[in-house]
């Protein structure tokens, strides 16, 4: 395959479309051309933003202006009045069917009006993780790659995972809301055992004002929910908590050595 | 009318409420006019829970659910009578490759950022002034993360179509992004040869 040739089915090799062979002769090619490996590099870049202008970046203005109840009631779907907290819905139907998007709205969780904290949405969707319940989007145990893929994936600035230094063997990443805020997770484990490090923009703070009000008095808190103990610190531009069944000195370690890599952009 | 089934109510929502967010998005930005995603989305949700008993238990119900508000999406568009309809039998005859030059296209790919930060309206005007289908399979792509064959399934259109019509809707709004970039300065390396 020629350079030409190879260039024509970029939008195959960006959609993972098209069969394994033609995947191969493209990989070939791309190993050993370094023009249209960049060239490659730069479209989907350029392909992926202009994806997370047209959605992810459209959430958090969109998301409120749906009201589901009303137009599930106007659509005359009408179910029996909800006990269960949004949380026990998405996870039955993201096992079923390994849905992309875990979206933890506030709807039907059992606050009122009061919006639920940061460490329970966190400890929840932790809890899912580990129990198998919700597999994260991206399988993989490079820190690399989980960084390469998160790196576009929300409007605000990941950094890489963790290094394994810190006792965290990375396993995956995913995207999810807390409280409407969007959120990138990344999940793996430290001795074994289950841990997920959830990083939020800084500015979503503001949707969590418990959280707030103990970070503006010390640098690092520690919490609990259920088994699940969590680690909470603002680093450089992100809010990062990270959860886990293990205890809160090895979580701190994470989370200090969170960051710690220079981007590789 | 009987009233609905309480338990086919149920289960509906338990599909639906994962997607709703992912819905709600590709619908506002499929449509025309944003303000009217609720009530389109009211009326491909109405459709679908009527047609929920045909749903195959274990099938996709998410791309089952996306054609009822793509369905939806276009016909409102219609009824609006939207611009570029007008404009498809024009649009598709234009030629595949738009005319960029290659060093304008260059500027914006090493440094997408410095366009993209200024772009948000720009991007969801842009993609309004493709045709309906290039929108829909870009939005249904980009938005939906699905695949060509469940495209080709939403749309009900071949998969060699979808291909065409993808990669065609991707130079179109890089077309448009240029043409922003350029008007407002923003691309830094001497564009305005
Ligand atoms: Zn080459």
């Amino acid at each position: 395959m020629n350079c030409q040739e190879t260039r024509r089915y970029w939008d195959l090799f960006y959609d993972s479309e098209g069969d394994a062979e033609l995947h191969f002769q493209l990989n070939e090619h791309l190993d050993n051309c370094v023009e249209c490996a960049e060239w490659f590099d730069k479209q989907s870049r350029l392909e992926s933003l202009i994806e997370q202008r047209l959605g992810v970046a459209a959430s958090v203005e969109l998301a409120p202006q749906v009201n589901w109840s009303s137009v599930l009631t106007g659509a005359g779907v009408t179910p029996a009045a909800k006990s269960r907290s949004w949380l026990f819905f998405s996870s039955s139907i993201l096992a079923l069917a390994a849905s992309l998007l875990l979206i933890v709205g506030m709807y039907g969780l059992p606050f009122g009006d009061e919006s639920p904290s940061l460490s329970y949405l966190s400890a929840e969707v932790h809890q899912h993780v580990s129990a198998g319940s919700l597999r994260p989007e991206f399988e993989s145990r490079s820190d690399i790659e989980v960084d390469q893929y998160l790196l576009n994936k929300v409007s605000f600035p990941v950094r890489c995972p963790p290094r394994k230094d810190s006792g965290f063997a990375v396993a995956g990443a995913g995207l999810c809301e807390l409280s409407q805020q969007p959120a990138a997770y990344v999940v793996g484990t430290v001795d074994q055992r289950p841990v997920s490090i959830f990083v939020l923009s800084k500015d979503s703070l503001d949707a969590f004002p418990k959280q707030r009000a103990e970070l503006q008095r010390m640098q690092l808190t520690t919490c609990r929910e259920g088994d699940t103990e969590m680690v909470l610190s603002i680093v450089d531009r992100n809010l990062v908590l990270v959860a886990g069944n293990v205890d809160s000195a090895k979580l701190t370690r994470v989370l200090k050595s969170y960051g710690t890599y220079p981007h590789t952009l | 009318m009987a009233l609905p089934d309480r338990e086919k109510a149920e289960r509906f929502v338990a599909y639906l409420e994962p997607i709703q967010h992912q819905l709600a998005v590709y619908c506002s930005r499929a449509l025309n006019r944003a303000d009217e995603t609720a009530d389109v989305l009211q009326s491909a949700v109405a459709t679908a829970f009527r047609d929920f008993d045909k749903y195959s238990e274990g099938t996709n119900f998410r791309a089952w659910m996306f054609r009822y508000v793509t369905l939806e999406t276009l016909n409102r568009n219609r009824a609006a009578m939207r611009l570029p309809s007008e404009l498809d039998e024009q649009q598709l005859s234009a030629p595949r490759t738009l005319d960029i030059t290659s060093f304008r296209l260059e500027t914006l790919l090493d440094d997408p950022d410095a366009v993209l930060d200024h772009c948000d309206e720009v991007v969801a005007e842009s993609i309004s002034q493709l045709t309906d289908q290039e929108c829909r399979i870009l939005l249904l792509r980009a938005v939906g993360d699905f695949k060509y064959r469940e495209i080709a399934e939403i749309m009900d259109i071949p998969i060699g179509t979808v291909m065409g019509l993808l990669s065609r809707a991707r130079t179109q709004l890089r077309s448009k992004l240029l043409d922003y970039a350029r008007q407002h300065g923003l691309l830094s390396k001497g564009d305005s040869a």
